[in-house]
């Protein structure tokens, strides 16, 4: 028995000693984080043809020369989405330009990051079926953030060594910071879903793809006016979404003469029990107001009821983009309901046609904002490696600060002049009839 | 007067909820001597079928609820089976471990099959109405949580003290190895312990889903620690006291919202751990003293 117990361990010691020894390249092989690539270069291993000094990692020293780009660099979005994934155009064979995405995929930031990652998949398989960019596949890795600040530090690294050329970032900010940091403004960091201000800076490369914070609040606050409501009611919690969006939205508001009556704080995600803070409302509305808040949709659904069975039905409900992605068309109490969101699919748009060819896919999109959004930052990226005619990631970096007026997939997007927010509009939605509307789209 | 009243009311509805999973917490902490840190994905798991049948199959509320409670138990006896069974005996430590190892597992799978978004569905129309009685103004969920804890609690009384199965939980809870001896079957007395537990995190559930209709990998996290803190406050294995400890916690709840300035609104749930923190202080035991601290 003792025979047999030392043999094991003697050869688990064995099995240890050659894992640590092993090839760093099998590794590298074993663990790809989620990658989309072009057939291509699965097909044509690297070392076979021009084995590399150890010492020289691949995409930092060898940016691909302008002269060696493609001659005619362009990228069609509409190709690209009418691509036909059963009968694809010649693989393209030039090296691929690497999109590394520092997703979370917890609990915590999944609910953005998740449909992102499928849709931004899907669309990189879209733009290599279409032939890629001049010649060029896009490569699409994935790495888990865990909505950890230190283990987005490692993904990104394990981004950087597998040789992004730009890097997609998680929503929030402690982990998006922690990506910023990592990079190190040696590239790009393209922040997909988030709204955060703080985010943003264009002299670290650091760009946002949507809309930030103050721009929905604002825009909120003034699609109210405009819509002759005067007198608001904020539901609000501490921290930057769920407290920092009524803030500024009443700062606005009253900016533009209407009147704040009353704050009321809540619980995001956990308060439900609506009682007490109706009996606040109760007692200062009078139907006309507007009440705007940061809150889930469930959330609101037993706020408005809690509200409404006290006598006062005719306020105007506004969320932010988190009712878009939360249920606000599944839940009863959604009739008439406002939301800033970051597109509309209608006629046959991008968007609509990204969010179809994921449907026919089998993978429908929960949240169809987002996975617009995910277009959105692989059509920027491209655009920045097309317009920087290298793969230099400082170059593209560059070249993304100067962008305007690219076609994406929710609308036009531009960084020439901006803080790293982009210039891109926001739209906002209401439900009428129990459909999903275009009530506005505001600049 | 009648705020405080308001106050009351609001409060005893929203601390039946917390009693209901006390109640299952105590139970399990009586035969096991471990806080079930996996209590609360009980109510996940029937946030993601009341989900699955409201929205996907289209059911109506009566129906969902059955489905819901027996969902709920399932899950129960499935993780004593699944996880706690290996690890019966080992240390309090070990199952403590095991029970966090299984709140995180189940959380992952959620976030991997169902994705992290919030799931939301409809909720029953009667779940907002309000009774209004002169200045006060009652919720009918309210009521019929108050209601259905209070027949609960006399079901379960009934249970403990005049059933086999109650003497059996009762005696192994006072002396495992003796109520063994006595012939008391532990694999049978430790599945009925979590039957029980699962019933009443399932009536739980069916209560809190009806008001917030969502569901959510984290959803069973907060009502988790809500009736861990209820059963602490009420004395670690008392039933009776985990009850008084779940309708207190409620009633503080609502009373400091309603009390505290709406600047500090937002910091009620760390001044309800402040004031639990100082009760421990001068009543260590909780509010109901057990002399072994293992009775169920």
């Amino acid at each position: 028995m003792r025979i047999t117990k030392l043999l094991v361990a003697s050869l688990a010691v064995l099995a240890l000693v050659a894992a640590a020894c092993g090839d760093d390249e099998d590794d590298a092989a074993e663990a790809p984080a989620t990658t989309t690539a072009a057939p291509a270069v699965e097909e044509e291993p690297m070392a076979e043809e021009e084995p590399m000094a150890e010492e020289e990692p691949m995409a930092e020293e060898e940016p691909m020369a302008e002269e060696e780009m493609a001659m005619e660099m362009s990228f069609d979005v509409d190709a690209a989405l009418d691509a036909d994934l059963d009968n694809c155009a010649a693989a393209p064979t030039g090296d691929p330009f690497i999109i590394g995405f520092a997703a979370d995929l917890s609990e915590v930031g999944g609910f953005a990051d998740i449909p992102i990652s499928e849709a931004g998949g899907y669309y990189v398989s879209l733009i290599n079926c279409a032939g890629g960019v001049g010649g060029h596949p896009v490569a699409f890795i994935i790495e888990d953030v865990q909505g950890d600040p230190e283990v987005s530090q490692r993904a990104t690294a394990d981004l950087l060594d597998a040789g992004a050329h730009v890097i997609l970032g998680p929503p929030f900010a402690d982990t998006g910071d922690a990506v910023l940091q990592t990079v190190n403004a040696s590239r790009a960091v393209i922040f997909v879903a988030s709204t955060e201000p703080v985010l943003p800076d264009p002299s670290i490369y650091s760009f946002m793809t949507t809309f930030s914070d103050t721009q929905q609040a604002e825009a909120a606050a003034e699609f109210a006016i405009d819509n002759g409501i005067t007198r608001a009611i904020t539901f609000s919690s501490e921290g930057p979404y769920f407290g920092y969006n009524p803030e500024t939205f009443a700062a606005k508001f009253e900016e533009l003469g209407g009147e704040l009556v009353l704050d009321v704080s809540y619980v995001p995600f956990e308060d439900f029990d609506f009682a007490s803070h109706a009996n606040e409302v109760a007692g200062v509305a009078d139907g006309t107001e507007i009440l705007y808040t940061a809150m889930i949709a469930p959330q609101l659904d037993a706020l408005r009821g809690a509200i409404e069975e006290r006598g006062i039905d005719s306020i105007t409900y506004f969320g932010a983009d988190a009712f878009g992605v939360s249920g606000i068309t599944v839940i009863d109490n959604n009739e008439g309901v406002y939301w800033t969101d970051h597109g509309f699919g209608t006629d046959g748009n991008r968007y609509e046609r990204l969010n179809d060819g994921l449907a026919a896919m089998g993978m429908p999109s929960e949240a169809p904002g987002f996975a617009a959004l995910a277009g959105d930052a692989i059509t920027v990226a491209i655009q920045g490696f097309i317009d920087a005619g290298s793969t230099d990631p400082l170059a593209i970096a560059e070249a993304i600060s100067q962008l305007t007026g690219v076609e994406a997939v929710t609308d036009t997007i531009g960084y020439a002049g901006t803080d790293g927010t982009p210039d891109t509009p926001v739209y906002i939605l209401q439900i009428v009839n129990g459909e999903t509307t275009l009530a506005a789209r505001m600049q | 007067m009648i705020g405080l009243l308001q106050s009351l009311i609001d409060g005893l509805g929203r601390g039946s909820i917390y009693a209901l999973l006390a109640l299952g917490i105590a139970v399990i902490f009586g035969v096991m001597h471990m806080v079930n840190f996996a209590h609360g994905e009980l109510i996940t798991v029937s946030a993601y079928v009341a989900f699955g049948v409201i929205v996907t199959a289209g059911w109506a509320w009566w129906a969902a609820a059955p489905l819901i409670f027996v969902a709920a138990v399932g899950t129960s006896v499935a993780i004593e089976f699944v996880a706690f069974r290996w690890v019966r005996g080992s240390s309090d430590f070990t199952m403590l471990l095991t029970s966090f190892a299984v709140h995180f597992l189940v959380q992952a799978i959620f976030v991997m099959t169902m994705g992290a978004s919030v799931r939301s569905f409809p909720r029953p129309d009667w779940a907002d109405r309000v009774w209004s009685v002169g200045d006060l103004n009652i919720q009918v969920i309210d009521v019929v949580v108050i209601g259905a804890t209070a027949v609960t609690m006399a079901v379960t009384v009934y249970l403990l003290q005049r059933t086999m199965f109650g003497i059996s939980l009762r005696a192994a809870a006072e002396d495992f190895d003796a109520a063994r001896l006595m012939g008391v079957r532990s694999n049978k007395v430790i599945r009925q312990a979590f039957i029980l537990a699962g019933a009443l995190a399932g009536i739980a559930a069916i209560f809190f889903l009806m008001r917030t209709g969502q569901a959510r990998p984290t959803t069973g996290l907060s009502p988790l620690l809500k009736g861990i803190l209820a059963a602490i406050i009420g004395g670690l294995g008392n039933m009776q006291g985990a009850v008084y400890g779940g309708l207190l916690l409620g009633v503080s709840e609502v009373l400091l919202r309603s009390w505290l300035p709406e600047d500090l609104v937002g910091i009620t749930d760390g001044v309800v751990f402040a004031l639990i923190a100082l009760f421990f202080i001068f009543r260590p035991q909780g509010l109901l003293y057990v002399r072994s601290a293992e009775r169920v």
